[in-house]
């Protein structure tokens, strides 16, 4: 649990920063004005809320909208392309009343439960962007890395505990909307499904493994030109 | 990283509804006992004091335990009779959260021991036992012992230990206390006689 809080704060304390010293580098190139523009570069902080599906699904039911993300994308001169990273933390949780457990050595709980897992997902990330100078430019992507999950039953007073870290594939739809044909700020609304190979073995002895997941993501985009 | 630890519950929830601990000895042929008999009414523990109690409460727990025990073909004979098996209740409200050894009531005064019962020499576990804590919770214990695997030395073999925690949290009807019962029992499907 202090584990969980302490990332959440270097998290936090991370997109704060970006998040600062973008504003600070937009403003130096404020003065530039024409007819909308392609930035050279962009940072999204969006609030992230996940569904879980396949094998997580038996884990956790429900969706979850406690989660953050932060991004950042830089084109590629002369392309429609950007290369970039995502950064993200998320929780989600649910309630089983009254399941049994059985253990070895003719041991079985009956108990109501309280799992939850979090994760802090990090993955660089190639968009394609249909229209990156209009104010509003969908785009597709791959992002490709990693998860640090924590997955945790408690039982009564009991906290059992598994950490695994994973490989991720994550495609995604989504679209850029500028709040102005010159605006330095807009919008972010992405869809996604994430394939991983993490697991969970804490579920009545049976592992649930390649855990999957849809995320829906709004958040705010600073662009630098 | 694979880890158990205490944990500061999430919901208090999870301490304040009924759980059902239960272990038996795996080495037990059930199957081969045929009788049994159960004690006439439930041992209260709390802190140092002790007492018996026979409230309509404790009538309802053992009867409701008589019921799950004839419905899984034993007998129920008196004391005298020898039976195969007997059943020893207690009911635990402890003011610290002290973690226990297993047994640990054992050694109180007027616990129903294997010389109430007129055998033996003291209780055992054949099989390596839970720990369980936090008996501040409120906890009955239903304790099964095995007359018909006495050791030479005389000690008498328990060989089902059922833990129904959390009496005293919240407020538990005496169908959630009933319904508890039968759930230490449909947990352990080989609790049955074959004869």
């Amino acid at each position: 649990m202090k584990n969980e809080k302490a990332m959440k704060k270097i998290f936090l304390f991370l997109m704060i920063s970006l998040l600062v010293s973008g504003t600070v580098k937009a403003q130096q190139y404020d003065s530039k004005s024409s007819l909308g523009f392609k930035p050279s570069s962009y940072y999204s902080f969006g609030w992230n809320t996940l569904w879980t599906i396949g094998d997580f699904n038996k884990w956790v039911g429900n969706g979850s909208p406690a989660g953050f993300n932060l991004g950042g994308r830089y084109f590629i001169a002369g392309t429609n392309f950007a290369a970039g990273f995502n950064i993200q933390w998320q929780r989600v949780w649910q309630d089983y009343p009254a399941q049994t457990f059985y253990a070895a050595n003719g041991i079985a709980l009956t108990a109501m439960n309280y799992r939850f897992t979090w994760m802090v997902p990090f993955q660089a990330a190639v968009d394609y962007y249909f229209m990156p100078s209009k104010m509003i430019s969908p785009y597709i992507s791959l992002g490709i890395g990693g998860d640090y999950m924590e997955h945790h039953l408690l039982i009564q007073e009991y906290d059992i505990s598994k950490t695994y870290w994973d490989f991720s594939l994550t495609p995604e739809i989504g679209a850029l909307i500028k709040f102005g044909a010159f605006s330095n700020w807009g919008a972010n609304i992405a869809f996604n499904y994430k394939w991983t190979t993490n697991r969970i073995d804490l579920y009545n002895g049976n592992a649930l493994t390649n855990l999957q997941m849809l995320q829906l993501r709004i958040g705010l985009c600073m662009f630098i030109r | 990283m694979v880890s158990c630890s205490k944990y500061p519950p999430a919901s208090s929830r999870l301490l304040e509804d009924l759980a059902v601990l239960t272990q038996y000895d795996v080495n037990t042929n059930f199957g081969l006992c045929k009788t049994y008999s159960i004690v006439d009414s439930i041992y209260y523990i709390t802190g140092k004091d002790s007492s018996m109690v026979l409230t309509p409460s404790a009538r309802l727990v053992l009867n409701q335990i008589i019921g799950n025990m004839n419905a899984r073909g034993f007998k129920q004979v008196a004391k005298s009779a020898k039976p195969d098996l007997g059943i020893n209740i207690a009911a635990i409200k402890t003011t610290t959260t002290t973690i226990y050894y297993p047994g640990w009531y054992w050694g109180y005064p007027g616990y129903y021991s294997p010389g109430w019962w007129g055998y033996g020499n003291g209780y055992y576990y054949p099989y390596y036992p839970s720990y369980y804590t936090s008996y501040s919770a409120g906890t009955l214990v239903m304790e099964m012992v095995n007359f018909k695997a006495i050791t030479p030395s005389g000690q008498v073999p328990v060989v089902w230990d059922v833990f129904i925690r959390g009496l005293f949290t919240s407020t538990h009807t005496s169908s959630d206390v009933t319904g508890a019962i039968d759930q230490s029992f449909a947990q352990n499907p080989t609790i049955k006689t074959s004869l």
